[in-house]
């Protein structure tokens, strides 16, 4: 049973360049533009959540934080994609298991996924 | 008659003519000549004549007029007598006249005198036939009348001389006869030296009527000349005599003779007295005036000194002596080697010019053996001997340094007033000019010295200024002593009116204190006047644009203190001028800059700084600006803090355009990198199924693919590192690593990376920093990928750690290209690239050393480089060693 990661980015290509990394490694990948559905996910919770932090609209921190408050949702970890670096620390603030910024190594992502499933 | 004597023969009575012993001479009655007709043997004796020369001659021929003896005219006489003959008939005679003979063989006369008888022979008709001349020679009973007639007129003149002279005598003479000297003789000089008169003398007892004389051994002067017949002579003998109604001394020289009788027995005295009272006088007054001199010349310092032109001996008085630093008297070489030489040609001179002149004047410095330096002036009067030949020179000596330095205050007093700008002159009580300045004498327009002390005070004046000359100025002055103020003058040529400020004084004379003259100071007001339009309108005009420059522009104190603000800042603000002065300018700063910009400005203040600060300023409509301020620091001549002059410029648009700048910058770097993060995980994923798939050639062109695409990430990366550096956002995440352990993981990564240059590593012990790791890295990445750009000559770049001062200590070594000496400033400043024609070579957008050097600045450290043009660079930067102490 492959692992389920569940990537939520507003960026079309990027969705897509991850997904199809992540299916070329064994995973079985979700995709979500929209960050209101993670809010309302009640069963079939990923094994792990890439979050995009800056999804249009909304801040992919907030989106963590209530993730981490719920307890049906604060199991499943999270590491926060970002485009600048210096928001590591809030995002790790913000409840993220982990943290990492665009553009990374592929071996990078792979990394922190297995450290975590 | 002739009948009664017919019986003598005619030769008879030519005998008894002939011999008669009364010369007789018969004459024609032909006048003027007179024809002698006959002449007697007695005539002929008495005249030394002989009848050949005389008989047929005209008399006055025959005895012509003596040419010595014009006065007794006796041509004229014997004529006027033969005529009275002729024409009376009668008898006619001469006494006593003076004919002269002329001594035979000779030119000679002989001086005679006769008493000559003419008498007239009648004819039958009673008319004159002719005439007997019958001269008697009484020369020698002339003579003796003569002589007696003037023995006794000489002794009268004699008698007559003596007594007048004895009468006039300028000496008082008397005869005092017998034992109780009774004036028997006085002149009126003696009684005019008594004080009496000669009827009060005359007759009395000398010493009765000189009362005040008895007793003083007058009486006994005189007995004793009287008893034995030595004179006595005394002088400037002391006299008590009542004169003009007092008793006074009078000084006589007194004679006293003995008066002798015929037979020689001593009657009595004769006195002979002068007065010499005067002389006596005169002679003490010559000896206290030399005295007082003596004692002058000690005081005022004047020495004396008598210099025999003949022996060159010379005489001094002490204070000569003094004058040329000697105590006493000394030789006249001596005095001499004292003078400076400067003044021997001097002295030579006046020397030599003295005889002609009589008096010797000369001024020299004499120097004293202490190097003292005095003035002398020497002075002199010539004396000549009978021959008029120069033998004496007496004079003075006087110290005239205090004179002389008096004299050069003076000059330099005379020097300064004449080269005064400003008129100075003194006038007269009538107010003419009788000193003017050259100033004054061009302010006023004077072109002679006539029209200076001829113009009037009124030509000098304009016009309407007269009247309060005349009743405030010049009476302000007489009484108070000055008067000060501006007057209008008149130019004496141009007739132009213009301003001066004019100072007035009274000069008193300094012994009575009256005034004597006006002194004048004035200075011509058109070029103060004028510069003070000049500044008007300078200042004017600098108003003008510090209120229209769109600046804002302040003064400060030394304290820190706001003095001045400009329109511009007014206007922008709209808080008035004096609620910004002090620290009310603050009242405009955006609250949330206040705290900084007085801080910053105080700081710098104290500093002494250049100041530069940002700060936002709340204008006026509600909108918020942001300013620079700059001020730079003023100093007075003397070097003393004043405070700043600065400006405020309104830089809200360049601030507002950086932002936009910097805005789109950060997003379209951000943008920029979903897209390359999309085509980096592409790349990746297609590398690994092609490698998956063995297509090993794919594999590996997609992994350079990736690489291209790193660099692509890293300039991205840079840019937004530039926004954040500007925009202060750039963010550091210090924490503990080791130095050289970082170091030597970068360099093999950097190592992998290029394959022409060799890495080389001189690693000494370093120990832990605290540091943003990754930005750190980020440098040394930078510094030793520029080394490896810079030097595609070379293959080798060395990267050295040490330590130092507790600093570790990073340089990295190339032997490329190298920066000339001008650029190595400009290497960290932002977008720099190296120049020249290989710029286009070398890719790059130019930050990576600018961000190196923000990140080193931000973590405390220092970045630098040193180069030699064409042999390579070293750059170099230092941290701080925080875990030194620990790590040892």
């Amino acid at each position: 049973m492959p692992k389920r990661i569940l990537i939520a980015d507003d960026d079309p290509g990027i969705l897509d360049a991850i997904g199809i990394m992540l299916e070329f490694e064994g995973y079985e990948v979700k995709c979500i533009t929209n960050c209101a559905s993670l809010l309302t996910m009640e069963s079939n919770f990923p094994d792990l959540l890439l979050l995009d932090i800056w999804m249009s609209g909304t801040d992919g921190r907030d989106v963590c934080k209530q993730l981490k408050q719920k307890t049906s949702t604060n199991k499943i970890p999270i590491v926060m994609i970002s485009a600048s670096k210096d928001i590591q620390c809030s995002a790790l603030q913000a409840g993220a298991d982990d943290f990492l910024a665009k553009p990374f190594e592929m071996d990078d992502l792979l990394e922190k996924i297995e450290k975590y499933i | 008659m002739l009948s009664q004597i017919s019986q003598i023969s005619l030769a008879g009575y030519q005998e008894i003519f002939k011999n008669s012993p009364v010369a007789m001479l018969i004459m024609d009655i032909n006048t003027p000549v007179f024809t002698i007709l006959d002449v007697n043997d007695a005539y002929l004796s008495s005249t030394n004549t002989n009848r050949q020369t005389l008989v047929g001659r005209g008399v006055f021929a025959a005895f012509p007029a003596n040419p010595t003896d014009e006065e007794s005219k006796n041509i004229e006489r014997a004529i006027f007598s033969f005529e009275q003959t002729i024409n009376t008939k009668k008898p006619h005679a001469m006494s006593n006249y003076r004919y002269d003979i002329p001594v035979r063989g000779t030119n000679e006369f002989e001086e005679r005198y006769w008493t000559t008888t003419n008498t007239p022979v009648l004819d039958e008709n009673e008319e004159v036939k002719y005439f007997i001349h019958s001269p008697l020679d009484v020369t020698e009973l002339y003579k003796a009348g003569e002589r007696e007639r003037k023995g006794a007129e000489a002794l009268y003149s004699q008698r007559q001389q003596l007594y007048s002279t004895f009468m006039q005598a300028p000496v008082g003479i008397a005869i005092f006869k017998g034992s109780e000297y009774i004036t028997e003789l006085i002149n009126p000089p003696l009684c005019e030296l008594y004080g009496k008169t000669v009827d009060e003398m005359l007759g009395k007892n000398v010493f009765e009527v000189l009362s005040y004389t008895k007793g003083l051994g007058f009486e006994e002067l005189v007995d004793n000349v009287r008893l034995t017949g030595i004179p006595f002579r005394g002088e400037g003998i002391a006299t008590p005599l009542f004169r003009n109604g007092k008793l006074e001394t009078a000084y006589l020289n007194i004679v006293y003779e003995p008066f002798r009788e015929n037979n020689g027995s001593i009657s009595g005295v004769i006195a002979v007295a002068i007065e010499v009272t005067e002389h006596v006088n005169a002679k003490k007054a010559i000896e206290e005036a030399e005295e007082r001199s003596r004692l002058a010349a000690d005081a005022i310092g004047l020495g004396t000194y008598d210099l025999n032109l003949l022996t060159g001996e010379m005489v001094t008085s002490k204070q000569f002596a003094c004058i040329f630093g000697f105590e006493d008297p000394v030789s006249r070489a001596e005095y001499v080697e004292r003078f400076h030489k400067d003044g021997l040609e001097t002295r030579a001179k006046a020397l030599e010019e003295a005889p002609k002149k009589g008096k010797l004047l000369y001024e020299a410095r004499v120097i004293w053996p202490d190097k003292t330096m005095r003035w002398t002036r020497i002075e002199g009067k010539v004396y000549y001997n009978t021959e008029g030949k120069a033998n004496r020179v007496i004079g003075t000596v006087l110290d005239i340094t205090e004179q002389k330095k008096a004299r050069e205050e003076q000059q330099k007093l005379i020097t300064l007033v004449s080269n005064s700008v400003d008129l100075m002159s003194v006038l007269n009580l009538d107010g003419s000019n009788s000193y003017i300045n050259e100033a004054g004498r061009n302010l006023m327009g004077y072109n002679t010295d006539e029209e200076v002390s001829a113009v009037p005070l009124t030509e000098l004046h304009a016009p309407e200024m007269i009247d309060f000359l005349r009743n405030e100025v010049i009476p302000t002055v007489m009484e108070k002593g000055n008067w000060s103020g501006k007057m209008m003058m008149r130019h004496l040529q141009t007739n132009e009116i213009f301003p001066v400020y004019k100072n007035t004084i009274r000069i008193d004379d300094p012994v009575n204190g009256k005034p004597i003259n006006l002194g004048v100071v004035m200075r011509d007001m058109r070029p103060e006047l004028d510069a003070k339009h000049a500044l008007a309108n300078s200042e004017e005009l600098l108003r003008n644009i510090t209120s229209a420059a769109p600046t804002g522009l302040w003064m400060s104190d030394e304290h820190g203190a706001i003095t001045y603000v400009n329109q511009s800042w007014i206007d922008w603000t709209g808080i008035s001028y004096e609620d910004h002065m002090g620290a009310g300018w603050l009242k405009s700063i955006a609250e949330e800059d206040k705290e900084m910009a007085s801080q910053k400005f105080l700081k710098d203040s104290t500093d002494r700084n250049l100041h530069e600060t940002e700060f936002r300023i709340n204008h006026a409509d509600g909108t918020i600006h942001w300013c620079i301020a700059t001020g730079k620091p003023q100093y007075c001549s003397t070097g003393v803090f004043l405070g700043y002059i600065g400006a405020c410029v309104d830089i809200t648009e360049q601030k507002n355009l950086q932002q936009q700048k910097d805005d789109f910058i950060g997003v379209a770097s951000h943008e920029l990198k979903t897209p390359v993060t999309s085509i980096k995980a592409y790349t990746q994923v297609l590398e690994r199924m092609l490698k998956k798939n063995g297509e090993t050639k794919e594999a590996e062109m997609i992994k350079r693919m990736d690489g291209q695409v790193n660099r692509l990430t890293s300039l991205i990366g840079d840019l937004l590192d530039v926004t954040k550096i500007n925009s202060g956002r750039l963010q550091f995440n210090d924490r503990e690593f080791d130095f050289n352990s970082f170091v030597r993981e970068l360099i093999e990564d950097l190592q992998r990376t290029s394959e022409k240059h060799r890495l080389v590593e001189n690693l000494a012990q370093t120990g832990v920093v605290f540091s943003d790791k990754e930005r750190i890295g980020q440098v040394i990445t930078n510094l030793i990928t520029n080394a490896v750009k810079y030097s595609p000559n070379s293959d080798k770049i060395i990267i050295r750690t040490s330590v130092k001062d507790n600093e570790v200590n990073l340089s990295v070594q190339d032997f490329g290209i190298g920066i000339s000496k001008d650029k190595l400033d400009k290497v960290f400043e932002q977008f720099y690239r190296v120049s020249g024609n290989m710029q286009h070579t070398f890719p790059g957008l130019g930050l990576g050393l600018y961000i190196s050097s923000e990140i080193i600045k931000r973590e405390g450290g220092r970045i630098w480089v040193t180069s030699i043009e064409g042999e390579g660079s070293t750059f170099c930067f230092s941290l701080p060693l925080k875990k030194l102490a620990e790590e040892l």
